[in-house]
């Protein structure tokens, strides 16, 4: 007896130990922003003005007057306060990116509060942590879901999660913006409550397989495409491949559902320098997007890359692929990266994380929080307008609202027919690794390397003229 | 000589599951209480512990830790009662999972599912992880320890990769899919008959869908756990003893040791798929990462908390491996109100506790801390490994062994030394 529970201590030690080595998915990658973390003794004294300083931003709406005697109300909101909550994953495997999301959350809710809150209401903003697992998700969401709590869930991370909660958020009468990018959030049949941000990976793919096609890659197109199996990686795919069908380029290799996280990549590897393509799309995470890049350029192979959002991670130029990120790969995303673009929402959120969290290092995951915490701002701001912060007010709001994010991302509307308010445009960024210097922290502005391309949001024709009738690779 | 502890007068009264006055007495109360608990009555809210759990937010953990009960009966099994080391707890309960989904789900185009009701779901899901156990059960009677737990730590990679090659069982990719919920049908009709996941009225009450579920689970875990207990003590049980204790005397004994070892990696499968199905019905969704290898350890952890090799331990480590990091958080919230407060003690949670910037407290209330101070929701996960690490050295037979020590220095009073 004595000796089986002396084995599986040892073997507790050995899997703990093998686990945290074994970097499923995308923790390897997204860990590295924690490792570069700023020791907080530096300075500090910044922290202390915050709240003195006002700094009236543009969507601020007269919050003095006294209205919230005429507001209705029911759960999580009272006569001062309304609750807006967030279920993030804040210890599992997402947890160094969404800590980052959930900080900009609350710097931009501690301002609105500084400012006078909405509706003469102060913000009580409420994280619960959910380890990324649906179970805990699930406990979260009973607490939050409660008489005694909120409004609102300004995040919901994850899409299992999400998906999980769905039908319960139709039953309870109440919203979530998803901290997840499946591209069946817009149907209302899989999320009539969920209100998701930006556009979605088909779209994402097709402008930027178009735009690089068109603008960078020298001669005609050869497309390779390569991604993980499933959701993300084969909704990608299937944008890519609509893309090359509509703009006749020719697909010399096809590696949809190829890239397995874990097994060998070589076969992938010479089937792609083989093909003799120019233009590589991408449906994988960081660490793959090393593997490949890295194993690619190995051999000699030269072409323009890209990829999904999050193919591509700017802690990447903290490594010795930078170089080659710097020469041949451009990245794609939903919004903009961190201290890019001349926008006033973003020139707004640098100003406003450099008063609340300085010390904190440069990420792109910023403006994910932000522009999250705008979106739940403007919906809650309409209902409060309209004298109704019930849930039913709120998700009434929301499906009236169009989220106007300054230009930190396309402005997002929820209501109406699918195809009029479904996002279609997303961001080109030439990589220019010099920019970016690890550790950099948020006091001195810097950039994460990326550098945006044709001066906005790009949207191809392709993608203007889709007609949305559910996710492009249909997975139920 | 009656009501005289550890003298019997006969095998049957050896062998009885509660031997003693007290622990009939204990054991009833203890029933009575679980089943009163998810009501607010006034006795029960009086009673520490019971109190909070019955909530509604705090039922739903309850009911998580239930179904983990479950897991590590079966666990209990296989390593506590046939020393069989196993990592691929996770996948048996995977196994479970997907039999369930692909016997009870919905079909589409997409995805498989035949749409059966629960009472062919449930079962089968136990069948087909015990069938699949008893495949893996020939490579337990060639290795042993360190090497089994190997072999079997390999299967939780399997399973991962046979998700991913069967995404019309699976659901595609990290989404997972929809799994059929707890609800009683005859057969495929539209209205359940007895339906677990939505409020509804028994008898003169109103009942919340977690009320509800934690009676089925609970209804679930008294039949396998007097399921264990009966099989502890069973021919079975003995020779899953004797083959744990040194495998080759009990060989030489006459205990077929391949027999044996097929039986408890068959029926640990079966409580293992009975609890995958069950949390993934639960969740309503799961992706296939869910089942992993630290699911695995986690049922390791309970039984090495709990104490091994018995029922009770197996309970008492589930109770508190699911529990404790809420409790945890409770505390730390508790504590961080004291902080904030001018009470007399405010300084001593002061210590703790690391309100804002030049705070010396080791714990930060702040969910966005990486690093130091430590943010409370990792302070679970530190506690968790210290735990184990002082049991291994003070407590090898976990809170069971515990409990055994309280007992022993009652049994002598006032005369323990």
């Amino acid at each position: 007896m004595k000796h089986v529970s002396k084995l599986l201590a040892l073997l507790l030690a050995f899997t703990v130990v093998a686990a945290a080595c074994s970097s499923d998915e995308d923790s390897s990658s997204s860990s590295a922003p924690a490792e570069t973390e700023a020791p907080a003794e530096t300075e500090a004294p910044a922290e202390e003005e915050a709240p003195a300083e006002e700094e009236a931003p543009a969507e601020e709406e007269a919050p003095a007057e006294e209205e919230s005697a005429e507001i209705i109300y029911d759960y999580g909101v009272d006569e001062d306060t309304i609750r807006v909550g967030a279920i993030a994953d804040l210890s599992g495997a997402f947890a160094p990116l969404v800590v980052q999301i959930i900080a900009a959350q609350t710097a931009y809710w501690d301002r609105v509060n500084a400012n006078g809150g909405i509706a003469g209401k102060q913000i009580d903003f409420w994280v619960e942590d959910n380890a990324y697992d649906v179970p805990t998700h699930l406990e979260r969401y009973e607490e939050m879901s409660a008489d005694d709590g909120v409004v609102f869930l300004s995040q919901s991370t994850g899409s299992p999660h999400t998906a999980a909660i769905a039908e319960a958020l139709v039953e309870d009468g109440l919203g979530a913006i998803p901290l997840s990018w499946y591209s069946g959030w817009p149907d209302p049949e899989f999320g009539e409550n969920v209100f998701e941000s930006y556009t979605n990976y088909c779209y994402e793919s097709i402008n930027a397989v178009d735009y690089l096609a068109n603008n960078v890659v020298e001669g005609d197109a050869k497309l390779a495409v390569l991604s993980f199996p499933g959701e993300y990686g084969q909704d990608g795919a299937a944008g890519a491949k609509i893309a090359a069908e509509a703009l006749g380029i020719e697909v010399v290799y096809d590696g949809e559902a190829a890239v397995i996280p874990g097994a060998d990549q070589t076969p992938v590897i010479t089937g792609l320098v083989e093909s003799g393509a120019n233009l590589v799309w991408l449906t994988t995470n960081p660490t793959l997007l090393a593997e490949l890049m890295g194993g690619a350029a190995a051999t000699g192979f030269e072409a323009v890359w890209s990829g999904n959002s999050p193919t591509y991670n700017y802690m990447l130029l903290a490594t010795a692929l930078a170089p080659i990120l710097d020469s041949s790969f451009y990245q794609s995303t939903y919004n903009l990266t961190w201290n890019a673009g001349d926008t006033p929402g973003m020139a707004d959120m640098v100003a406003a994380l450099q008063e609340a969290i300085p010390d904190d290092p440069v990420s792109d995951a910023y403006t994910i929080g932000w522009t999250e915490a705008m979106a739940a701002h403007q919906i809650l701001e309409a209902a409060a307008a309209s004298g109704d912060l019930t849930r039913a007010g709120v998700i009434a709001a929301a499906n009236a609202t169009t989220v106007d994010y300054m230009g930190l991302a396309p402005n997002q509307g929820y209501g109406g027919e699918i195809n009029d308010f479904i996002v279609r445009e997303s961001y080109i960024f030439d990589i220019q690794a010099d920019l970016f210097t690890a550790g950099a922290t948020i006091a001195g502005g810097g950039s994460t390397g990326s550098v945006l391309m044709n001066g906005g949001p790009y949207v191809s024709d392709v993608t203007a003229a889709h007609v949305y009738e559910g996710a492009c690779f249909v997975a139920e | 000589m009656r009501g005289r502890p550890n003298l019997y007068t006969s095998y049957a009264s050896e062998s009885r599951l509660f031997p003693t006055r007290t622990q009939q007495l204990a054991i009833g109360i203890g029933f009575i209480l679980l089943l009163l608990m998810p009501f607010d009555l006034p006795v029960i809210d009086q009673v520490p512990l019971i109190r909070f759990l019955g909530d509604n937010a705090w039922l739903r953990v309850v009911n998580r830790m239930l179904i983990f009960c479950i897991a590590s009966l079966g666990l209990n099994i296989l390593s506590g009662l046939g020393g069989q080391v196993s990592l691929g707890h996770a996948f048996f309960m995977g196994v479970g999972a997907y039999t369930a989904v692909l016997v009870g789900g919905p079909g589409s185009s997409n995805l498989w599912g035949w749409g059966l009701p629960i009472w062919i779901w449930l079962p089968a899901s136990g069948v087909v992880a015990a069938l699949v156990g008893i495949l893996v059960a020939p490579a337990a009677v060639r290795v042993r320890g360190l090497y089994l737990a190997i072999t079997t730590l390999g299967l939780v990679f399997i399973g991962l990769h046979l998700s991913r090659i069967f995404p019309e069982i699976a659901g595609p990719g990290s989404l997972g899919r929809k799994w059929p919920k707890l609800e009683v049908r005859i057969w495929k009709e539209e209205e359940p008959f007895l339906d677990f996941s939505r409020d509804g009225h028994w008898f003169w009450f109103d009942i919340t869908d977690n009320q509800k579920t934690y009676y089925f689970l609970l209804a679930l875990l008294i039949i396998f756990a007097l399921w264990a207990a009966n099989l502890a003590r069973s021919r079975t049980g003995r020779a899953l003893a004797a083959i744990r204790d040194q495998d080759v005397a009990a060989e030489i004994m006459g205990v077929p040791e391949v027999k044996y070892k097929t039986i408890a990696f068959a029926i640990s499968s079966f409580y293992a798929g009975v609890a995958g199905a069950l949390l993934a019905s639960f969740a309503g969704q799961m992706p296939p990462e869910a089942w992993d290898l630290i699911l695995s350890v986690e049922f390791v952890a309970i039984l090495l908390i709990g104490g091994i090799g018995r029922i009770s331990g197996a309970l008492a480590g589930t109770f508190f491996v699911v529990l404790s990091p809420r409790f945890v958080e409770e505390i730390i919230e508790w504590m961080t109100e004291q902080a904030e407060g001018d009470g007399a003690f405010s300084g001593m949670w002061d210590f703790f506790i690391s309100l804002g910037h030049g705070d010396f407290g080791f714990v930060s209330i702040n969910e966005t801390a990486l690093g130091y101070p430590i943010p409370y929701s990792s302070l679970d996960e530190i506690i968790y490994g210290l735990l184990i690490v002082l049991f291994m050295l003070f407590e090898p037979l976990g809170l069971y062994g515990i409990w055994i020590n309280i007992r022993n220095y009652w049994k002598g009073w006032p005369f323990s030394y």
